[in-house]
């Protein structure tokens, strides 16, 4: 050795010291150990004499005694069995030796000799870890360094789970420290309002970074993610895979990962992966999901990675998945998924490309077979009869206690067309519409506006079957009054919803209408085209439309229902044409004309073409804080700002609409206390300051929160105290809001408190919940909902408004006879249709002001509806497309992310044969191995492959 | 019955359940009928935070974690936010004014009755501990969430009416079982048994403090253990050390207290010992002397016999029933595990069955440390030699020789104990163990 004077001088009293100590320890041990603090078998004094035999000889000058030495250490620390209560014996032996090694490793010479010296050191340091920051991390990097490059430092598994584990953490902390030190402080970043836990981070960090100055960093950025990745592998290869995924998001690496994982691992690093994206902030979210979409394109999980594309709303992606697959079933099957989606086809097939498409592949894609099949399915089921209304209403069970006839019966007629409609949807065969003969059609027991939604109620019934339904539909649009005309081409439109077909009918029935001097014609054709092509991002109807918007001699009504329209169409496609119209519009109207009720649509018509883009809306928001109408201004930003974050569930995002609600806009707060009077009050209050803004906040609450579990449920709580403390317009909107967040889903919890908000005193809250009550239970044909609703029929028997709600929530309770569902989150829900949002969206809206929209005559807005109702059916089919039964489980979905093996992932689960119906939190799988699904998620339409004996699974990718 | 006392503008404390109808309407549609009768166990619904899963330690647990604090903070934003705008000054007096008032109603004093049956909204049959049963109106003010049949209600004391609900609280004689003063025995003062800590620290101890161990390992923790062993080998001593260590709530409860003197009393006995440790879960239950209610049932025609197997079927129940017990963990003690029913210690009630053997010599050297370490003995005394005897010795017997010994000299006015004291006190304590089994009486 080059120095040998230098190690031998420091430790030259160590010795000694040692041997007293051990003299001393002799002194004790003839006492009967008595005071030796721990008792010690013989073979711990032995193995702790070993120990510090082996010490002793490294402060020795003879440095050839060093390597076995060291090596000796090695394996005993590494053969030292642990338990999981107690630290492993050597460790503990050498702890109090750990601050004398230190100093005698720092006057070492740098050789390989030192290099093992530090891997020991540093796994000593993990039972140091409080006295000297990330000492683990340290020695283990100065290890590295000191290697020559041709060695390779020991694979950091070699010593133990407990030892990769406390390394990972402090990779994570070193690389945070590192990070924030190059930014100096910069990095405070007020995520959450919480002064006194920010300091207490702060004062931690600042006091590593002191720390820190007295240790010059070791090693690189790179080294870190380089031993990082290493950590990673080996906690992959030990099914501790979330452990790896946070190690790397930790450095900011995590789409490194695709190269680590293999077969087995995968699947469980991305189901970990995307159950992070909701909690996440917004850029690491994206990350996320394309980290795990290029795992899943790696490994040929197309359905899987598809979902992804549609979540990211990635058109190059889903094209991409979409052309991947050279198996005819599997594209078929994404072709499938994106139809539910509602991804416009030409995101696959663009229009300038040659390509051949087959008619089976347009068929799916275009949800061509959908009516079709949803009616076998209805026949399977055995629900294919049409229901009466009395079926529905069961008024023989309501405890009315008077036998007076009904105080209007105009309404209930009324009512009774939307009931029949939306229990007989998709069935076409309900008695009062379609059976009917022409002269005893139940439209004629409507009056005026009335007609206008009994026609329309046809679509509803006809709903997705394009052939048959425009026949049935056809006569209608020859009427001679203006209103069944009106209906019929809204009809039109409503039974197209979802559906593409070559034809193309409803643009050429309606595109004519859309000029027309009638009002209501022109209304209904708008609309009806905006149903019809929701989602399907079409240019002709931009074309069509658009003037319509930016023409200033339309009324508000109109130009309004333009942009909703356009919106449905566009819908989170941020198209910049729509969009500049109409906040030219918005900017250039008369304020009176903004004042107008309408002028909301007109808002929510900007904001749906940016539904789930989250920040691709700055700009917008910035230039609508530039509108001169403050009301409209602000009731447009927060609808844009809603959407762009729907189901994202951004805390932040959350607050901002909360402190919307805090302001009290009422002018005298004595008012306040007067609960009573506030229906009258809302009126009033208007013209002072507008307080829709409010509304729309208490309905974006919701509409962000209801895309994750944790934000869902937590913000049940927020609603309800919005509902204690808030003003009226805040109170009525609750419900709504509570009927968004769980639409399709009946939980108890939620119904108790619609069921108490039912009885408020404010007849607008309880209007409201008892039609949020409907939303809740839509097609879920839920026995306690419907008792709960009988109930409410016969409590308000003599409130005309809140009966007609009442009747309609029946038979959204029971829509498409409990085969339908309203929920927007599908695929596992895993994926929000944008189209479904956008409907539910546009039909709350209605009632944020139900008196002047679905009490007044523009009850046709419930149709609003239709682009969000789906059959929640599962329907099997072979590689022909046609049906088959196999028997599939159908039970509650278990959420087993980061659990260890294989649990279940349906709990409570029953067998059936498909075709099944799936409830919104149900899962189904199949019950035997006979057949392979082409996707993992089964529900809607999957087509299955036999499987060829006991042959591998991936066999059934290629 | 309306609002007592004629107060029809004044809103009686918050009930929840029932708003005033709209005054200015004309008609008014009657009240739903909605009367809580379910049983809310932990905070009620409305407070109660969303579970986390997965239960390992990983970001994503930590996020959602985050994430509920994240609205927490939230919501008491707004709420501060809500308190400081609202328009304060007359609410407190008011509140104040309602609750004279309610008190006037209450009048005193009050009658204690059981709820027997709910009629409708206002209407109850209650029953008072002299006898007859009355039909009687409930006060508006009654938190109507609270009554339930067969609880405790406050009665008017002139007309009967229920007037309150009594917190149903646990039977006294439970919390009499709760350890309030921890036991001084720690870990330290066993000798050896070794083997048997670690046994017991992993299924009782740390499932309660580290679930996620488990849960990462895909197992769930056990249940309940039992240590048997010949007498005196430090069952009852574990079990106090565990009490020691543990921040736990901790129950003891001696197999025989559960006999009681009328029928049905030991099994509800039973049920309100576990409802207890649920309701103060993470909890300890230790029962001590189990073969006391747990020997293998047999046909008995004595009353007394079924009770005490009805006792245990109970106990059976609650170990591994419908129900699921979340953190409860049992610890039972027997010297009689061969004389135990089967069901009682099959795995899934008692997983882990914890044997306490006699001590080897290496225990048998650490105990003698143990308990002479407080003693002065002379020079001559040797207990290597005591340590290395055939006797069988317990833990109990060693600290009965020491003690014995300790005793002998004290006779003799010693300040230290000498070896002949020891062999003396051996030969006292082996004469006294074999006492009861005459050598080859019977044999």
């Amino acid at each position: 050795m080059s120095a040998p004077t230098l190690p031998i001088q420091v430790p030259a009293d160590d010795p000694k010291r040692k041997q007293d100590q051990k003299e001393t320890d002799d002194k004790t041990k003839a006492n009967g150990e008595v005071k030796e603090g721990e008792d010690l078998s013989d073979e711990d004094l032995q193995l702790k004499n070993e120990l510090e035999m082996l010490i002793e000889r490294l402060k020795e000058p003879n440095t050839e005694l060093y390597r076995p030495a060291l090596e000796t250490l090695r394996t005993l620390i590494r053969t030292s069995t642990s338990s999981m209560t107690s630290v492993p014996k050597p460790l503990k032996f050498l702890h109090p030796h750990y601050p004398e090694l230190q100093t005698l490793y720092e006057t070492w010479s740098p050789t390989e000799d030192k290099s093992l010296f530090a891997d020991i050191l540093s796994v000593l340091a993990m039972t140091y870890s409080d006295t000297q920051p990330r000492g683990t991390l340290r020695y283990r990097l100065l290890s590295a360094s000191l290697l020559p490059s041709s060695q390779h430092i020991s694979e950091p598994g070699l010593w133990g789970h407990e030892y990769v584990r406390h390394l990972a953490a402090e990779l994570g902390e070193e690389y945070r420290v590192r990070d924030l030190g190059e930014e100096e402080g910069e990095e405070a970043e007020p995520v959450k309002p919480t002064e006194g836990d920010e300091k207490d981070k702060e004062d931690g960090e600042q006091q590593e970074q002191k720390q820190k100055v007295d240790l010059e960093p070791v090693g690189t950025i790179d080294d870190l993610c380089a031993l990082a990745m290493q950590c990673a592998k080996f906690l992959l290869h030990h099914n501790a895979e979330p452990d790896a995924v946070d190690l790397l998001e930790e450095l900011e690496i995590v789409h490194k990962i695709v190269d680590l994982v293999d077969d087995n691992t995968y699947g469980r690093v991305c189901q970990y992966m995307i159950a992070c994206v909701n909690l996440l902030a917004p850029p690491d979210d994206v990350a996320f999901l394309r980290t795990a979409h290029a795992i899943y394109a790696k490994h040929m999980k197309l359905p899987e990675a598809m979902t992804i594309a549609i979540r990211l709303g990635d058109q190059e992606l889903v094209k991409e998945d979409f052309h991947a697959p050279r198996n005819p079933s599997m594209q078929r099957q994404l072709a499938f998924l994106l139809a539910r989606a509602q991804v416009p086809k030409e995101w696959v097939f663009p229009e300038d490309s040659e390509e051949e498409i087959s008619e089976d592949l347009l068929d799916c894609l275009s949800n061509t077979r959908l009516s079709q099949h949803f009616r076998e399915f209805g026949k399977e089921l055995g629900v294919s009869d049409p229901k009466s209304l009395e079926d529905i209403y069961k008024s023989h069970l309501e405890n009315t206690k008077t036998t007076t006839a009904n105080v209007d019966s105009a309404r209930a007629n009324l009512a009774s067309t939307f009931v029949n409609a939306f229990v007989n949807a998709g069935f076409g065969n309900d008695k009062l519409m379609v059976e009917a003969d022409e002269g005893n059609s139940w439209i004629y027991k409507n009056k005026d506006h009335g007609m206008m939604s009994a026609a329309a109620s046809l679509g509803l019934s006809l709903l997705w079957d394009t052939d048959v339904g425009l026949s049935h539909v056809d006569k209608y649009t020859y009427s001679a009054e203006e209103h069944i005309k009106a209906g019929a081409l809204l009809a039109t439109g409503i039974l197209n919803t979802g559906v593409r077909t070559e034809a193309d009918a409803a643009m050429a029935l309606l595109a004519e209408y859309v000029e027309n001097k009638s009002v209501s014609l022109k209304t209904s054709a708008i609309i009806g085209l905006g149903l019809a092509y929701s989602g399907s991002q079409r240019e002709d109807l931009q074309a069509l439309l658009l003037p319509l918007i930016a023409d200033e001699s339309v009324s508000m009504e109109i130009a309004s229902l333009a942009a909703l329209s356009l919106g449905f169409v566009f819908v989170g496609s941020g198209n910049g044409e729509v969009s500049s119209t109409i906040l030219q519009t918005l900017m250039e109207r008369e304020p009176k004309q903004l004042d107008e009720k309408w002028a909301r649509y007109m808002a929510l018509g900007l904001a749906l073409l940016y539904v789930g883009l989250q920040d691709a809306t700055d700009a917008i928001i910035v230039a609508l804080q530039a509108i001169e109408h403050e009301a409209i201004s602000k009731q447009a930003q927060i609808l844009v700002d809603m959407c762009a974050y729907a189901g994202t569930g951004n805390v932040l995002k959350v607050q901002t609409l909360l402190h919307h609600c805090d302001e009290h806009i009422v002018k005298k707060e004595k008012e306040e206390k007067k609960d009573e009077e506030s229906s009258e009050e809302t009126k009033e209050e208007q013209p002072q300051k507008d307080d829709t803004f409010q509304a729309f906040a208490v309905l974006g609450i919701a509409l962000v929160a209801m895309g994750e579990e944790i934000g869902s449920e937590m913000s049940l709580r927020q609603l309800n105290h919005l509902m204690q403390y808030g003003e009226p317009i805040i109170r009525k909107c609750v419900p709504l809001a509570l009927g968004l967040l769980s639409a399709s889903n009946p939980q108890l919890p939620i119904l108790d408190t619609l069921s108490k908000y039912s009885h408020d005193n404010d007849l607008q809250v309880a209007l409201n919940a008892i039609f949020a009550m409907g939303l809740v239970g839509a097609g879920t044909n839920n026995a306690r909902l419907a008792q709960m609703l009988r109930q409410l029929a016969g409590y308000y028997y003599k409130e005309p408004d809140c009966l007609f709600i009442v009747r309609i929530s029946q038979g959204l309770v029971s829509m498409g006879k409990g085969t339908i569902t309203i929920n927007p989150f599908f695929h596992d829900r895993q994926i929000m249709s944008r189209t479904a949002v956008a409907g539910l969206l546009a039909t709350l809206l209605a009632f944020t002001d139900a008196k002047s929209f679905v009490l007044d005559k523009y009850h046709w807005m419930l149709y609003f509806l239709t682009p969000a109702m789906y059959p929640r059916f599962l329907i099997t089919l072979n590689e022909q497309l046609e049906s088959i039964p196999v028997t599939v489980r159908v039970g509650q979905a278990v959420d087993v992310v980061g659990q260890a093996g294989k649990p279940r992932t349906i709990s409570g689960f029953q067998t059936h044969s498909t075709p099944v119906r799936l409830g919104t939190t149900e899962r189904a799988e199949l019950a035997t191995e006979e057949f392979i699904p082409f996707t993992n998620v089964l529900e809607n339409f999957v087509i299955l492959q036999k499987n060829p004996g006991w042959e591998k699974e991936d066999k059934m990718e290629l | 019955m309306g609002p007592p006392g004629g107060a029809p503008g004044k809103q009686p404390p918050k009930d929840g359940e029932k708003k005033d109808e709209p005054q200015k309407k004309k008609w008014e549609p009657p009240v739903p009928t909605r009367v809580g009768r379910r049983k809310k166990k932990g905070p009620s619904a409305s407070s109660k935070l969303p579970p986390v899963y997965p239960t390992t330690r990983c970001r994503l647990r930590l996020l959602k974690m985050d994430r509920i604090k994240d609205y927490l903070l939230l919501e008491e934003e707004f709420i501060g936010n809500q308190e400081r705008l609202k328009p304060e000054t007359a609410s407190q007096d008011k509140n104040e004014e309602d609750r004279t008032k309610v008190d006037d109603l209450r009048g005193s004093p009050m009658a204690v009755g059981t709820l027997e049956e709910i009629i409708d909204d206002d209407h109850a049959i209650v029953s008072t501990a002299s006898g007859p049963e009355y039909y009687v109106s409930i006060m508006s003010f009654v938190d109507k969430d609270m009554l339930e049949p067969g609880c405790s209600v406050l009665l008017h004391n002139k007309t009967n009416a229920v007037i309150g609900v009594l917190a149903d609280d646990a039977d006294p004689m439970v919390t009499v079982m709760k350890l309030d003063k921890a036991p001084t025995e720690s870990y330290a003062d066993i000798g050896g048994l070794e083997q048997q800590i670690q046994e017991i620290k992993e299924s009782v101890e740390l499932p309660l403090t580290h679930p996620e161990l488990y849960e990462e390992m895909g197992i769930k923790p056990p249940k309940g253990v039992i240590l048997y062993g010949v007498p005196g080998t430090g069952k009852t001593l574990l079990a106090k050390a565990v009490a020691n260590q543990t921040s736990a709530t901790f129950l003891r409860i001696v197999g025989s207290e559960l006999i009681q003197k009328y029928l049905g009393d030991g099994p509800k006995l039973v049920r309100e010992l576990f409802r207890v440790a649920e309701d103060h879960a993470p909890s300890i239950v230790f029962i001590d002397e189990i073969d006391a209610i747990g020997t293998k049932r047999y046909d008995s025609t004595s009353g007394g016999e079924r009770e005490i197997q009805r006792t245990m079927l109970e106990l059976l129940n609650q170990l591994d029933g419908f129900d699921s017990r979340g953190d409860v963990k049992v610890i039972m003690a027997t010297n009689r595990i061969e004389s135990l029913d089967p069901a009682l210690i099959r795995p899934g009630r008692i997983d882990r069955k914890i044997e306490f053997p006699l001590p080897d010599v290496k225990t048998k050297r650490h105990i003698f440390k143990l308990h002479t370490s407080r003693m002065s003995l002379s020079e001559d005394v040797e207990l290597e030699e005591f340590v290395t005897t055939k006797d069988d010795l317990s833990g109990a017997d060693i600290k009965a020789v020491c003690t014995e010994a300790g005793l002998l000299a004290l006779r003799e006015r010693r300040m230290r104990v000498t070896k002949a004291d020891f062999t003396e006190a051996r030969e006292k304590v082996l004469y006294r163990k074999n006492e009861g089994t005459p050598e080859g009486l019977y044999l």
